[in-house]
């Protein structure tokens, strides 16, 4: 094959993987929400307004080497490098600054219809729902919210700086040590979507993810009322034992599974693990065989995990253990 | 007509509007970041925005003063040209009067859109 043949397929190739951003799960250029639609709006509108300027440079360096300079006698150099260089990019980024002020989170008088805390831990996420009137409904590693209600993050974290971002939905939002930072977003398609933490915070940084779960209203006030209760006692003999294994060999020092003597609040709280979709905090489908995994090989998974590997555990009670978890619906 | 011209006279002027553009953007940011430590649970810049427009008048009224009074000068020191390569106080003082009025420009955007922010979004958020 020719060169130029070689060179035409690199690009298609090339065009082709960069347009693979423009769409998907965590793609801010694919809105599922109000924030993340102005956002892209406004990426569109700069990324058309710096095309347009590189064609006039562009085209100003063909004329200025194509033709010549009595062509140009017309023009004061002075006052062209003054309204060109001088006058119109202050227009453009005052103009840019003001409307991009207007997207801010707080500029906005939105009354929230639900708050949601998160914070962000190393390299996890604790979650939990504030119910009006009532106890806060605590999950974790994955969020799951109504379409077409304002919802509010407030966003913490205990140790080190993360940053809480789900692309689809809107812009991203530092969690600070001994702060408490606001983000409003408004969904509006229902989907599956995919949260990151978008602030290097560690070994696991990028591995520190979570599925977003966006749903009509009945489904999710159904789905809070079910993350409200406590957990449902094990029914198969595995899972019993799985269970026996859970209170035995240290896991309740870290993990809450409430309706059992599980009261540990360093992990994730695990009360409905079974009906998350991701395991290690959106690295993993949320299979047995993943489970196992994790529980084995915890630190290959996600390197300087402060969980410890359980892989003293013979294969059958590692089983039965994710038998168990995974039967937390 | 006589000048003084080895006084540095126009070096003062020509770090004023600077000077007035660090102060009002600690005026302002100082300002905000109190109130918003203090009084949390307002978390509205409302009873500052006021004094921070205020603030913003004086500031841009300053700078414009030294422009105009710089733009005399320079106007004045032209003698029919606008060279000032050579190195004779008629030219050095247009040279400094021409920069005081580039930075007296640029302090006037900068005083502006540090005081955008508060005239659009108005809150600790």
């Amino acid at each position: 094959m020719k060169m130029g043949g070689v060179c035409k397929i690199a690009v298609v190739c090339l065009f082709g993987f960069g347009l693979q951003g423009c769409s998907g799960e965590r793609s801010a250029l694919d809105p599922a929400g109000k924030e993340a639609e102005e956002l892209a709006k406004l990426f569109w509108i700069m990324l058309s307004g710096a095309g347009i300027v590189w064609l006039f440079v562009l085209l100003a360096t063909f004329a200025a080497v194509r033709f010549p300079s009595s062509t140009f006698a017309g023009i004061r150099p002075g006052l062209f490098i003054f309204i060109s260089g001088v006058i119109f990019p202050t227009i453009c980024l005052g103009g840019l600054l003001v409307h991009s002020l207007r997207l801010l989170p707080g500029a906005r008088d939105a009354k929230a219809d639900m708050i949601v805390k998160v914070s962000g831990e190393q390299w996890w996420w604790r979650v939990s729902y504030m119910s009006p009137g009532g106890e806060d409904v605590v999950s974790a590693n994955e969020i799951r919210i109504p379409s077409d209600a304002t919802v509010e993050f407030e966003l913490t974290s205990p140790d080190i700086i993360h940053s809480f971002w789900i692309p689809v939905l809107g812009g991203k939002m530092d969690m600070i040590p001994g702060r408490t930072n606001h983000l409003r977003l408004h969904p509006e398609k229902a989907g599956v979507y995919r949260g990151v933490c978008a602030e290097y915070c560690g070994t696991s940084h990028a591995l520190m993810g979570f599925p977003v779960v966006v749903q009509t209203q009945a489904e999710f006030d159904a789905w809070l009322k079910l993350e409200k209760s406590d957990a449902v006692p094990p029914g198969s003999p595995a899972a019993i034992n799985g269970e026996r294994l859970f209170m035995s060999t240290g896991c309740r020092a870290c993990h809450t599974v409430r309706g059992t003597e599980a009261r540990g609040q360093i992990g994730p709280d695990l009360t409905h693990f079974g009906g998350r979709k991701t395991v290690g905090a959106g690295i993993l489908a949320n299979t047995s065989a993943n489970v196992e995994k994790w529980l084995r090989d915890t630190g290959k998974v996600k390197p300087a995990v402060r969980m410890p590997e359980f892989n003293m555990l013979h294969s059958g009670e590692t089983r039965d253990l994710a038998a168990y978890l995974t039967g937390l619906k | 007509m006589t000048r003084e011209t080895e006084t540095g006279h126009n070096l003062w002027r020509m770090l004023a509007p600077l000077t007035i553009w660090a102060l009002h953007f600690l005026a302002c940011y100082v300002a905000a970041a109190i109130l918003c430590a203090k009084y949390p649970q307002i978390a509205d810049l409302s009873p500052l925005r006021h004094l921070i427009f205020l603030v913003t008048f004086l500031a841009v009224a300053g700078v414009a003063y030294i422009g105009f009074s710089t733009l005399r000068i320079w106007r004045y020191s032209l003698d029919g040209d606008l060279d000032y390569d050579h190195d004779t106080p008629e030219e050095r003082h247009r040279f400094l009067a021409h920069v005081t009025l580039m930075l007296c420009a640029l302090s006037v955007i900068g005083i502006l859109y540090v005081a955008i922010p508060a005239a659009i979004i108005g809150s600790c958020r």
